[in-house]
């Protein structure tokens, strides 16, 4: 039974997505609780993965009970769970502070489509990181951007419809070469499953050389696009900043992730390693990853609104993933990999205290901050916490990702790399602290009138995220032991 | 037993006060004298609690103790030895009195109840600092300290104030990136951060010359070394005064102590002495020391010229432990206790007169001994020591400095060290004479050739009393040169020589 467990949470999801608007009048009350529910129930089975593949290892689960290479095969690995722990985990905590924010977001009655929209996305996502065919892969990839979409232009203004239509054009664009890639690929081999793929690819390298390379690139081209690596990354800023904010938090601090796991494992599981010397692919990720570090903060100091500021360093912060993947080693794939864990806690709670200062006194723009602190304390006290973590500060999580992605940089003898992460957390710092201290520092001004009270439902998410990002901060262990496990690929 | 009682006490130390900042910060909302009340006793009785570690640690015993591994070989520790505890006791000792002044400062400052929650929560992390037992731990005590105080730098809220603030904290965070810098380079070099695996660093290269600019950078910022003093100076002054006495007098030597770690127990005597490291803190320092004690005399405002006086005195202090020999060390540690003595009491006589006159500016300040003799004798006392006139501690320090330059045969640092102390004099000499002597013209009227009687407008007990025990702490630790100072300073000069080892 327990094996057919990650199907079963897939389809539960997929099921419960499908039930929502199906939902009427009376039973709209029962919408909040049923997803919640099924959210809870999709973490509770992550974490009892996590114990299984803890204690027996990876298994593969063949779906339908059809063996590949013709049946759609599962490959639940140390990765896998730890992705899907990472998804479950933030969806739920977003979702709760979700369930009063959307109301004054969006319109009524397409709650129960929200509803829908949020579970095919957390199903789509966990269906990639768990699949083990490029078929399955491409279905979960297309269902995720439609998703994603969604809930970005369900807010149904000018600028959501405009910024999800650009996702949309680019995302589907990044869909195109996925499919190319997959086509080129299953034209090569004959094979879409993961490791029937990785058997062939060696020997049909002398034969194919270019097919290959053109595939590999297709590949990196579209998940660089849904993973927003810099230069691909202009449509985020605008999708990330105008959807509703449980849609921002997930978006910046899961969704882009996803991509980022998923060509870790195209890279490593299934292209073969001499491939990577004849193209220095790492090596292009890697000074990618350098230039979205950097850009991405440079473009996030000049930003008045606080989600675009927010949404600009996610493109940062998705650098130190890429970076993770392509310095290459041990430790540096580590740092890589606990970022994506890290980044999604912070930022997403970042993204919830943003919104729940639009929700309470209706400010977007970083200057009129000033003196919120004093209104709404724990909530910039939260802010301040993400803040310090995405400087880096001992004690948060923030500065776990830094220590192993600084120490792999070194491991490898290249401390360029180091003088970047610092260089950027000094950035992150001139843009993030400013902030806090004209929140809680400084002129005073009147109370608006506007000013709504915080509802606790609202506040105890972004509370659970902070209270998350100085747990993992000082007890990284569990995190890390399974990670090292997962990077054994 | 006492062993397992003597491991916790580091924890209770550091834990207690930044436990307490949360009380006050609670007990802040019903009442306020509770509130000051609850201050002064937690700083009292931190500063018992480390004092009564001196027994075990006489005895040449080291406290040393992992509280929990965070990473392999990256944990939370404490370790207290003997230098440890010499920053320890002057820190709390001055912070106890900082805490009574206070009390009578703040009342006519707004925001007393962000105040002492933060200045009690320093407390802790500076000791934190102290106590930590490796490197990971220190780096999260000191950020904590160096970011909590942004809070009372800018407590005023002035414009000035947050400008100054800012530019501290940016700063800060430059300097916390580069200790991280430093710290990973030194983890990946050695595989461990512990302070008490002996020498970490035994080799010389391009990884560990970095490792050692890095944390030249981190605590040098922090220590306020050119050219990385540009913070102190703005940030110093517009704190209140009591914060001003801290951050001049104790948490500058965070730096220090943290400078003393790097070259005693991350790299060797040897080692920085034969690739010539030494060399670049030598330049620094005496540039410090030049630069911080001729920026001082052109300032009009009583606090800068007092903050300026701390980067020439910190460059004293770097320069005795650049000098790498037992003499040289001794001074550097007892300037460390004396530095903190006279600048703590120069700052709190300043805060004084503000608080009483309102007046900052240096040219105003004629006559004002006549007003304020208590005050403005443990001025003039304090003064004094940093001109290092016998028989105040300053005296000894740079005596027993300048002896460790000549052991080290390099009696250039003699020269400097007299002309850093001839322009002491030229700025210190005459607000004191201004201020006991000045001032006649107005009011010469009636007591022509008499002089002037006294009119005594002293501030508050509360404020003048700890003023005049720093005052006389300065008279006593250097009358009796076998102080308890200066017997920590040996002990510690000798513990550091042997690499950190007892």
């Amino acid at each position: 039974m327990s094996l057919h467990l990650p199907v079963i949470s897939i389809a539960l999801l997929l099921l419960a997505s499908f039930v929502m608007p199906l939902l009427r009048r009376g039973a709209r009350a029962a919408a909040l609780p049923f997803t919640l529910s099924v959210l809870g129930a999709v973490f509770t089975v992550s974490l009892y993965l996590i114990y299984l593949v803890e204690s027996r290892g990876a298994f593969s689960y063949h779906v339908g009970g059809w063996p590949p290479p013709w049946g759609v095969e599962l490959y639940i690995d140390h990765l896998a769970v730890y992705m899907m722990m990472v998804l479950s985990s933030i969806c739920l905590v977003v979702m709760v502070y979700g369930a009063r924010d959307l109301y004054h977001e969006i319109r009524a009655e397409v709650m129960s489509w929200y509803y829908t929209l949020y579970l095919l996305l957390l199903a789509s996502m966990i269906g990639i990181a768990l699949t083990n065919d490029l078929f399955t892969l491409f279905v979960f990839l297309e269902i995720s951007t439609i998703s994603a979409c969604g809930i970005i232009s369900i807010k149904k203004d000018r600028e959501c419809i405009e910024a999800s239509f650009k996702y949309l054009i680019l995302s589907v664009l990044g869909s195109g070469c996925v499919l190319l890639g997959v086509a080129m690929i299953y034209m090569i081999t004959g094979y879409l499953n993961y490791d029937f793929v990785a058997q062939e690819l060696p020997q049909a390298i002398a034969e194919y050389p270019y097919n290959i390379l053109m595939a590999l690139s297709l590949f990196i081209v579209g998940f660089s696009v849904k993973s927003a690596l810099f230069p691909l990354h202009i449509w985020l800023p605008d999708a990330h900043s105008s959807a509703p904010s449980p849609s921002s938090a997930v978006l910046s601090g899961l969704v882009i992730k996803i991509y980022a796991a998923a060509i870790l494992r195209l890279l490593f599981r299934v292209f073969p390693a001499e491939l990577f010397e004849v193209v220095p692919v790492l090596d292009i990720l890697l000074f990618l990853s350098v230039l979205a570090v950097m850009a991405g903060s440079i473009f996030a100091m000049v930003q008045e609104d606080i989600k675009r500021m927010l949404a600009y360093s996610s493109i940062a912060q998705i650098g130190f993933v890429f970076m993770g993947i392509g310095l290459f080693g041990n430790r540096a794939l580590l740092g890589g990999l606990v970022h994506i864990f890290n980044h999604a806690l912070m930022k997403s709670m970042l993204f919830l205290a943003a919104g729940l200062i639009i929700y309470a006194a209706g400010i977007r723009n970083i200057r009129d901050l000033r003196g919120i602190g004093v209104r709404m304390p724990l909530t910039m006290g939260a802010f301040a916490i993400g803040a310090f973590s995405m400087v880096g500060i001992p004690g948060t999580n923030g500065f776990i990702s830094k220590w192993h992605l600084a120490l792999g940089a070194l491991d490898l003898g290249r401390p360029f790399f180091v003088a970047i992460i610092l260089l950027s957390s000094l950035l992150n710092g001139i843009y993030y602290l400013p902030i806090v201290i004209n929140a809680f520092f400084g002129v005073k001004i009147e109370p608006r009138s506007e000013h709504r009270d915080v509802p606790g439902m609202m506040l105890v998410p972004v509370l659970i995220l902070a209270a998350g990002v100085i747990f993992f901060g000082f007890y990284p262990g569990p995190i890390l032991a399974l990670l090292e496990q997962a990077i054994v690929l | 037993m006492e062993a397992v009682f003597y491991n916790f006490m580091p924890i209770w130390t550091v834990m207690f006060p930044i436990f307490m900042s949360m009380v006050i910060f609670i007990i802040s909302r019903r009442s306020e004298k509770l509130r000051d009340g609850l201050s002064v006793a937690t700083a009292v009785v931190t500063f018992f609690s480390v004092a009564a570690m001196y027994p075990y640690l006489a005895a040449g015993n080291i406290i040393d103790y992992t509280i929990f591994d965070i990473l392999p070989g990256l944990g939370v520790s404490v370790r207290v030895d003997i230098l440890s505890f010499s920053l320890a006791i002057i820190s709390s000792f001055v912070w106890m009195l900082v805490a009574i002044y206070s009390i009578d400062y703040m009342s006519h400052e707004h925001g007393g109840d962000r105040y002492y929650p933060i200045f009690i929560f320093t407390l802790g992390s500076c000791l934190g600092i102290f106590m930590a037992g490796d490197f990971f731990t220190l780096f999260i005590f000191f950020e904590l300290m160096s970011l909590i105080s942004y809070v009372l730098v800018i407590h005023e809220e002035t414009r000035e104030a947050l400008r100054a603030g800012y530019k501290y904290l940016i700063m800060t965070i430059i300097g916390g990136l580069a200790l991280f810098f430093a710290i990973i380079l030194t983890f990946e070099l050695a595989g461990t951060v512990s302070l008490s695996q002996g020498t970490l660093i035994t080799a010389a290269g391009t990884l560990p010359f970095l490792a050692f600019l890095s944390f030249l950078v981190g605590f040098g910022m922090k220590a306020g070394m050119f050219p990385l003093h540009v913070w102190l100076p703005d940030a110093h002054p517009v704190a209140p005064s009591p914060a001003s006495a801290l951050l001049s007098g104790i948490m500058l030597k965070t730096g220090a102590y943290g400078m003393l770690r790097v070259l005693f127990t991350v790299f060797n005597i040897p080692l920085v002495k034969e690739t010539g490291w030494d060399m670049i803190m030598l330049v620094l320092a005496v540039i410090t020391i030049l630069l911080g004690s001729a920026v001082a005399l052109t300032q009009e405002d009583l606090k800068r010229r007092l903050a300026y006086s701390s980067v020439g005195q910190m460059g004293y202090i770097i320069l005795g432990m650049a000098l790498l020999n037992e003499t040289a060390l001794v001074g550097d540690v007892f300037h460390i206790f004396s530095h903190a003595l006279m600048k703590s009491t120069l700052f709190l006589a300043a805060g004084a007169i503000i608080w009483k006159t309102g007046l900052r500016n240096i040219n105003d300040l004629q006559g004002i001994g006549k007003k304020m003799p208590v005050t403005m004798g443990a001025f003039t006392i304090a003064a004094l020591a940093m001109i290092g006139i016998p028989p105040l501690n300053g005296f000894l320090s740079k005596w027993t400095l300048a002896l460790g330059a000549l052991e080290a045969g390099a009696p250039l640092y003699v020269v400097v060290l007299l002309i850093s102390s001839l322009l002491n004099g030229l700025y210190y000499l005459p607000i004191i004479i201004a201020a006991f002597f000045g001032g006649e013209e107005e009011e010469e009227g009636g007591h022509h050739g008499e002089g002037i009687p006294f009119n005594i407008q002293e501030a508050a007990h509360r404020m003048v009393i700890p003023v005049a025990i720093l005052g006389l702490a300065c008279i006593v630790f250097g009358l009796m040169p076998n102080n308890f100072a200066f017997e920590l300073s040996l002990r510690t000069a000798s513990f550091l020589i042997n690499a950190g080892m007892p």
